[in-house]
């Protein structure tokens, strides 16, 4: 469904992704896990046009998405959450929500979507009216994944959904990913904590330094010793 | 992309460059004094000849050279018809003498000084590095004279100003060398002024306004002092910025102190607008006299102000007092322009230009070859000499400080008539 | 223990104290000069409230054309140095129309309908010179470092102005006055002029509607976040370019109104006219912080009442002559009193850098 070709780019004159290619089909959660700088964030923003990369192609169902703009991409149908959930702080809970659906003009859809979004975070109810930089850490994030849902993405990017939170709301945070995936909803989950993206990933992509190093399915990722020694902290 | 992007800012660059450049292209300098060369080889047998020298530099012009008179006067802005009429006039006196003087074309060029101290001392630092200039016509406003006269003084020209009249400029302890004028001082115009409001509208208490240039400054003040002397009260002394437009909060604090007339000796710019919103302020309204000077004496200020100058009065020169050749100057200024004089000092700058020539006539020296020397103090000294010389605005003769100016100023009272025609008038209503 | 203790201790540097003092004595100087002035009483009750009506009709100009600064630095993190020619060319260009409604009569006939044309033509041409100036001086350099749209901002500036220069000449140029306008409404001891009435109405109109747009709209909320962060919102499917030509043409439509207002207050424009406003403007905009909304309509005020009222309340009773000449002086140094104790501006937020 989503696909990458040997992409490369760039920051600059830095070679940030030194020829990417991975795959997601529909309906699956796939990881992408590696430690701080080795390109996982930098291949969203690739994926989602903030960056265009230098060579190869993305595709999407059969259709190019690399050197459209962002805004373009997300009509496309990828929608991101991205790292550090970047809400806009001094817009409402229920504005930051809006501006997910900003590509949409069917209200009555949108009104569903946002009973939906809601549903999954009871939180945000109580809270649409209060602006989003006085929401709690695990709030936010809450926010940044339900204002993603509100595009009604094809494919949803979530990275680093469980960067600074307690243990407990990390929990929380990847119970509602396996339910958005039971939902038909295809995600890249982009993490630093292994552990917890293989344990609902389908399959998973390990990268180092701009490469792909590994890719398998979850589960054999998991027994992996490099895996295992690098990400998972066993010995 | 990237390369496109940045052709298009290069182009943009180069387009301001090139209209930066264009505002600031100085006139052309006069190709430099022909070489001595040839006086020497072809005439061995000529009686010896020694070119004049002088304290501050000789200018010598090629057989085949120019003589080169410059103008500094404001020729832009919303005061820009100040200047314009002052080099109309210069232009006049140049066809008048058919555009030669001693066998040599005439070269006129010039700076905009922008009636302002930065304008004055940047245009004073152009024409100083062109050493073809014998004199310099200007400036317009005494703002600029301030901060560029002593970069020309330095330079040797001599400086005729047709159009300043800080009374300061011609103090001894502050004029400068080679420093002349042949408008009025203001004193002598702060004087009438007063004199025509204690005397003639027999008011007892006055107002002024100016707007820290030293011609309004000082007009003011001279009106003041006289007012005083007079037997008059000064109720206030206000003053504004040259590019204010919302004069009402002053007029308010004047309108406190009840004066029965202000006196504002500004330019077109601020003194429209003060005219104008004189008749906004509860207490000022239609009670209050208004009176200006000739730093608003043109048809722009009358178009600006509309309907609010009519009844208000302004000290100028007197035009009718002029020579009999005034008629004749308007009578080419309309066909060479199509218009009437801009501002009030376009004989001025006409006297200065003939008073100039009749110098430089007197104190060049013409070499074997052609070549002619102008002593620099010489002809600043023949200038001073000037006695009893006939021009459009009376006979003038040059005091030791510099004023030449035989001062004829009168009051003006402008009518419906004037605001219909869009002219200033010409008839004097009171002359001291 | 003795760590933590010593942090707490404020250490005051040498700049600080100095700054504070200075802040002191414009303090100073305020309290004790209106009190000087109020207890002599030498100016009446009537006199002052003419001074705060005027003060109050040119801070809704100041607020309009601060808007125009505020939003588009609000966006682009950049100050609009060309906004001020903005601001000049839409009444610059009306005058022609207004001019030929006056020879023809019909201003007088009709001026209601003659004043929306006006205006009409006025905020479009504002509008023009502001997208083309975004179009050619400042998109081209979007990612550069921010240095250089501040030179072409300038550049710009100089370009617009010298343009209409060229090509009208430098002479003032009379609006005509209607005659609709002329009169004053009195109310017991007050007097505002239709003029007056005119211009606040206006611009409270105008600030009313902008607010409600960026409040409530779909396109108004995407401003903000734009403004708050432009790549996020560009993750959020919005078209960052097309915003903030949006932004332009709200701050051109305003400034081209606010020029209007300014040559019916003035009667005149001038290919210069443009400089004067636009300092203040951009004054305002920092005085009530850069960035935000609201703050520019209250900056815009507050510096309007502070010129008109200012010289006369704080200086006059210290028997300093002539005080209106100071009048830009009272306003920056009251400006950089608030900065001194609201360094982002009086409703200012402190607006969070982008990342590289």
């Amino acid at each position: 469904m989503l696909e990458l070709r040997d992409v490369h780019s760039y920051y600059g004159h830095i070679h940030a992704l030194k020829g990417i290619s991975l795959s997601v089909e529909k309906g699956e959660i796939v990881t992408l896990i590696g430690a701080n700088g080795a390109g996982k964030t930098t291949t969203l923003r690739t994926i989602s046009g903030l960056l265009h990369p230098r060579h190869g192609s993305i595709w999407l169902d059969g259709e190019r998405l690399d050197g459209l703009p962002p805004d373009i991409i997300v009509r496309k149908g990828v929608g991101q959450s991205p790292e550090g959930r970047q809400i806009f702080p001094r817009l409402t809970v229920m504005e930051n929500l809006e501006m997910g659906a900003y590509t949409r003009n069917d209200k009555e859809g949108i009104r569903r979507d946002l009973e939906h979004v809601f549903g999954l975070f009871p939180r945000l109810a109580e809270r649409r009216n209060q602006p989003g930089g006085t929401l709690s850490g695990g709030e936010q994030q809450m926010l940044a994944i339900g204002r993603a849902l509100m595009c009604r993405p094809r494919v949803l990017l979530l990275d680093e959904p469980s960067m600074g939170l307690a243990p407990l709301l990390v929990e929380t945070i990847f119970n509602i990913i396996r339910e958005l995936n039971r939902e038909g909803t295809t995600i890249l989950l982009v993490e630093q904590n292994a552990a917890k993206a293989l344990a609902v990933a389908h399959r998973g992509y390990v990268i180092e330094t701009g490469h792909i190093v590994l890719s398998d399915n979850a589960a054999n990722l998991r027994q992996n010793d490099l895996v295992r020694k690098a990400y998972l902290g066993e010995t | 992309m990237k390369g496109n992007q940045s052709k298009r800012v290069l182009s943009l660059a180069a387009l301001m460059a090139l209209i930066a450049a264009g505002c600031a292209m100085p006139v052309t300098p006069a190709a430099p004094a022909q070489p001595a060369a040839p006086a020497a080889t072809e005439a061995p047998a000529a009686p010896e000849f020694t070119p004049p020298t002088d304290p501050i530099g000789v200018v010598q012009i090629g057989p085949n050279d120019p003589i080169h008179i410059a103008y500094m006067l404001v020729t832009s802005g919303s005061d820009g018809t100040l200047g314009i009429d002052s080099r109309r006039g210069i232009e006049i006196a140049i066809e008048d003498v058919g555009g030669k003087l001693l066998g040599h074309d005439i070269k006129l060029s010039g700076e905009d000084s922008g009636c302002n101290a930065e304008g004055g001392q940047a245009a004073a630092a152009k024409l100083a590095a062109d050493s073809t200039i014998v004199a310099v016509i200007g400036s317009s406003c005494s703002s600029e004279m301030r901060a560029g006269g002593p970069t020309l003084s330095k330079a040797g020209f001599l400086i005729v100003s047709p159009s300043n009249t800080a009374p300061d400029l011609t103090d001894p302890a502050k004029r400068f060398p080679g420093y002349f004028r042949t408008a009025h001082n203001d004193k002598v115009q702060g004087a009438v002024a007063a004199q025509f409001v204690a005397e003639q509208l027999k008011l007892k208490k006055a107002a002024t306004i100016h707007d820290g240039s030293p011609y309004a400054e000082g007009l003011a003040n001279a009106f003041a002092e006289n007012f005083e002397k007079l037997g008059g009260t000064i109720t206030t002394k206000e003053a504004v910025g040259p590019n204010d437009t919302d004069f009402k909060p002053v007029l308010t604090k004047i309108a406190a102190t009840e004066p029965e007339i202000i006196f504002y000796p500004i330019f077109v710019a601020a003194g429209s607008l003060i005219t104008k919103q004189v008749k906004e302020v509860p207490g000022l309204g239609d009670k209050v006299v208004l009176m200006a000077a000739d730093g608003t004496f043109s048809p722009d200020f009358i178009k600006a102000a509309g309907e609010a100058v009519i009844g208000m009065y302004q000290s100028s020169p007197d035009f009718s007092a002029f020579t009999g050749g005034y008629a004749d100057f308007l009578a080419k200024h309309e066909k060479k322009y199509g218009e009437k004089p801009l501002s009030a000092f376009h004989a001025h700058a006409y006297d200065a230009f003939n008073m100039v020539a009749a110098a430089i006539e007197k104190v060049a020296v013409k070499g074997p070859d052609g070549t002619l020397y102008i002593g620099r103090q010489a002809l600043r000294d023949a200038f001073a000499a000037t006695k009893d010389y006939k021009g459009l605005t009376g006979t003038l003769t040059c005091d030791p400080n510099g004023d030449c100016a035989d001062p004829k100023i009168a009051v003006y009272q402008q009518t419906e008539e004037n605001l219909k025609k869009l002219e200033v008038p010409t008839t004097p209503i009171w002359k001291p | 223990m003795v760590a933590t203790r010593t942090k707490r201790v404020i250490r005051l540097e040498p700049t600080d104290v100095f700054i504070y003092i200075i802040g002191a004595l414009i303090v100073f100087v305020v309290v004790v000069g209106s009190i000087a002035t109020l207890s002599q009483g030498k100016y009446s009750i009537n006199a002052w409230v003419d001074l705060f009506v005027f003060g109050v009709t040119l801070g809704s100009i100041y607020s309009l054309i601060a808007l125009g600064y505020t939003m588009v630095y609000g966006i682009l993190r950049m100050i609009n140095f060309a906004h001020s020619e903005v601001f000049m060319s839409g009444p610059f260009t009306a005058y022609f129309l207004a001019e030929a409604f006056s020879r023809s009569g019909f201003l007088n006939q009709s001026p209601v309908i003659a004043l929306i044309l006006i205006f009409a033509l006025s905020m479009g041409t504002s509008v023009l010179v502001a997208v083309l100036i975004e179009r050619i001086a400042y998109r081209p350099l979007r990612n550069a470092p921010r240095l250089v749209p501040l030179i072409t901002a300038i550049g710009a500036s100089f370009f617009v102005q010298y343009m209409f220069r060229g090509l009208y000449g430098t002479n003032i140029k009379v609006y005509p006055e209607i005659e609709a306008l002329k009169g004053q409404i009195t109310l017991g001891a007050f007097r505002v002029s239709y003029i007056q009435i005119l211009v606040i109405v206006a611009a409270a109109a105008m600030m009313l509607g902008l607010h409600l747009f960026v409040q409530k709209t779909r396109t108004g909320k995407a401003m903000r976040a734009v403004a708050e962060d432009r790549s996020t919102a560009a993750l959020m499917g919005i078209n960052v370019d097309n915003i903030i030509v949006t932004t332009f043409i709200l701050g051109g439509a305003l400034a081209g109104a606010a020029g209007v207002l300014y040559a019916l207050v003035f009667t005149q424009v001038h290919f210069f006219m443009g400089f004067i406003p636009g300092i203040k403007a951009f004054t305002a905009a920092v005085l009530g912080g850069i960035g935000n909304i609201p703050g520019a309509m209250l900056g815009g005020l507050f510096l309007g009442v502070i010129e008109s009222l200012g010289p006369m309340l704080f200086l006059d009773g210290l028997g300093i002559t002539a005080p209106y000449q100071l009048k830009d002086a009272i306003a920056f140094s009251l400006l950089v009193l608030v900065l001194i104790f609201r360094p982002t501006g009086i409703l200012g937020e402190r607006i969070r850098e982008k990342k590289a």
